[in-house]
């Protein structure tokens, strides 16, 4: 009888110790979706559709980025053409094609909208590696959010130098995408909302092509970000992240 | 008899003339302070009538109709257009200038800080025509059309430490929410009659205004400036029929004392102002009865002696009382006259209250100019004779009962 029940305790034991060997650590969840969204360089294109209580205004850009520090956002509508937001490692600055000198967004200017957006500039200073900057607990190994099965982490922060004390993101368990994300004060005021509406393939890569954010500290307001084009690990010049190729 | 006893007065008055000086000075001064108190008011309400109606919203101003409702949430968008009501008004008869404005908030960017402030698009050559713009240069000049160009105000570019020829970029919101951001040249420095003017606005051309805030041929309001007979609310009606035949939309058309707040905040001074003045009025008062009723008692002496000499209560009070008219004809003419004068030549140069209203959020001029009120003023010179008069039969009636005896211990 003993040795009959010998192969299925071992089926068991070997299960268990697979399942144990596949489980991932918060902070590999969250490498994973770090590096998933970081590339050595990329160039996008997209719109931004802007909903306040006036209705819908629908902006659009190019963007370049390299690393996870530097990126450059050209505005090309109408109302906006030629206006662009440079991030460096350090600062982000505004380019306006009538103002002789560049804006550097700082202190508390850094919470407005972008474009009037929800999307504020401070969004952007945060670095793409949560890792050093955020405490990570896994909350929930599988929750299902617009279908689609996903760990849930809380980040605490450790510096007082990222935009958000504490964030809740649900991330893709298949290909690490934030399918969701909630922004808190550090008492636990939700500041602000993410959601991935919409989930394609671009030049081969898996992301997130429609994202709405609704900033909480508004009114009936909600930015959707749609991104149609995305080119990663290109040649862009190192010269187009700097102050002076900005004013050009 | 009365010949007999206006002459005692005449002379009572004329023979004792420190205690007469007293007594008229102490009326004259207080129907002095009655009249240019008042004239002040005056000065004050009138010149806050003239800003509201010159610098914020004209005898009636037209906006968007949905403007006033999300007006704090600087709805830019939410605009007239310029070249489509500009024809719609020329013909209209009781109108006598029209002006575009656009009111922006902005912040001005120096030395990588932000500093808030409010720009407003201006036609100069409309300003011209509808106030005396050239008047608010204090330095430098205004700005021409088509420049980028800035007149600010004289407190503002104090504290920002801006002067002319600096150059200043200004980032707001635009038409199409949005931001946007442009440099601009100090090219005067401005001093507008309303301190917080001074402190927070400054002027730019009405056509560099609408290209920065992607308005077009967009402004946010249409101020009109009525002839001097023109009721606001006859017109209004003609306005809004003359608006709707020529553009096919409808528009806010108010009167100024319509408008949020302006005209109750004008209301409410109002009576603050005469609520103080009255409170004053009625000091003097107490000033003019104190000064008659001492003087009376002072000379029970007298009374007792004309008394002992055999004149009767009446005839005495009859002969306090004239004194009394004497004195207070005399002191309120005085007064009265000096007040006038004062308050004329207080009106051509002007009361400068800049130091004590720096920092006051109020649309009244730093500098005030007070208007005699005539029919006030000779209301003031009866009040005042008569409250005098008044006031010396109260202690007069009370001696003439005094039995000449009794009058006498007073000495």
């Amino acid at each position: 009888m003993k040795i009959k029940r010998r192969p299925l305790m071992i089926m068991i034991v070997m299960l268990c110790i697979a399942t144990t060997l596949s489980a991932m650590t918060a902070e590999q969840i969250m490498r994973e979706a770090d590096e998933r969204q970081t590339y050595d360089s990329s160039r996008s294109s997209g719109q931004f559709k802007i909903k306040d209580r006036f209705g819908t205004k629908v902006s659009t850009f190019d963007a370049w980025s390299k690393g996870a520090d530097e990126s450059l956002i050209e505005f090309t509508s109408v109302a906006e053409r030629g206006q662009k937001v440079l991030r460096t490692e350090d600062s982000i600055y505004l380019y306006y094609p009538d103002a002789e000198e560049l804006i550097r967004m700082q202190g508390s200017a850094l919470r407005q909208g972008m474009l009037g957006s929800d999307i504020s500039y401070e969004d952007m200073t945060g670095g793409k590696d949560r890792l050093s900057q955020y405490d990570i607990v896994l909350e929930e190994d599988s929750e299902l959010v617009f279908g689609r099965d996903c760990h849930v982490l809380t980040l605490t922060a450790k510096t007082r130098s990222v935009p958000y004390p504490k964030e809740i993101v649900w991330i893709d368990k298949e290909n690490f995408i934030v399918m969701r994300a909630e922004y808190y004060t550090k008492s636990g005021r939700l500041l602000k909302e993410m959601e991935t509406l919409s989930v394609g393939t671009l030049s081969g890569i898996e992301v997130a092509t429609e994202t709405r954010i609704s900033d909480k500290m508004k009114t009936d307001t909600e930015t959707i970000m749609i991104l149609d084009e995305l080119e990663v690990n290109i040649r862009i010049d190192d010269d187009l992240f700097s102050l002076d190729e900005l004013s050009w | 008899m009365n010949k007999r006893l206006l002459h005692t007065a005449l002379r009572n008055i004329s023979r004792n003339k420190r205690r007469t000086i007293l007594s008229a000075t102490a009326i004259a001064v207080a129907a002095m302070s009655i009249v240019m108190l008042f004239a002040l008011i005056t000065g004050m309400t009138n010149d806050m009538a003239y800003n509201l109606k010159n610098y914020y919203t004209g005898n009636i101003q037209i906006q968007h109709e949905d403007y006033a409702e999300f007006e704090r949430f600087n709805p830019i968008h939410l605009m007239v257009d310029w070249e489509d009501v500009k024809p719609a008004l020329e013909d209209i008869e009781g109108i006598s200038a029209v002006v575009a404005r656009t009111q922006f908030p902005v912040s001005l960017y120096i030395d990588e800080t932000n500093h808030g402030a409010i720009g407003v698009g201006v036609d100069f050559a409309d300003e011209a025509a509808y106030h005396d713009v050239e008047n608010i240069v204090y330095e430098g000049r205004l700005p021409e059309d088509g420049k980028n160009e800035i007149i600010m105000g004289g407190t503002l570019a104090h504290d920002l430490k801006l002067e002319i020829g600096d150059r200043v970029t200004m980032l707001s919101t635009t038409a199409s929410r949005g931001t946007n951001a442009i440099t601009m040249e100090i090219v005067g420095i401005a001093s507008f009659p309303v301190t917080n003017m001074n402190s927070a606005v400054f002027w730019i051309p009405l056509d560099r205004a609408q290209y920065f805030l992607r308005m077009d041929t967009g402004v946010q309001s249409v101020l009109i400036k009525t002839d001097e007979d023109v009721k606001e609310k006859r017109l209004i009606p003609i306005i809004e029929e003359a608006l709707l035949k020529e553009t096919g939309t409808t528009f806010a058309v108010d009167s100024w004392k319509d408008i949020n707040m302006m005209f109750s905040l004008l209301k409410l001074a109002q009576n603050v102002y005469y609520f103080v003045g009255i409170f004053f009025f009625l000091l003097g008062s107490t000033v003019i009865i104190n000064t008659t009723m001492m003087v009376i008692f002072e000379r029970m002496r007298e009374i007792g002696t004309l008394s002992a000499l055999g004149m009767h209560g009446k005839e005495l009070v009859r002969l306090f009382f004239l004194e009394g008219v004497v004195i207070a004809t005399i002191g309120s003419f005085i007064g009265v006259t000096f007040g006038v004068v004062i308050t004329e030549i207080l009106g051509r140069v002007g009361i400068d209250f800049t130091d004590a209203m720096s920092g006051m959020d109020f649309e009244i001029s730093s500098i005030l100019y007070p208007e005699v009120n005539i029919p006030l003023s000779i209301f003031v010179f009866f009040y005042s004779v008569l409250i005098a008069s008044l006031a010396s039969m109260i202690p007069s009636k009370k001696a003439a009962k005094i039995e000449p005896v009794e009058a006498l211990r007073y000495i």
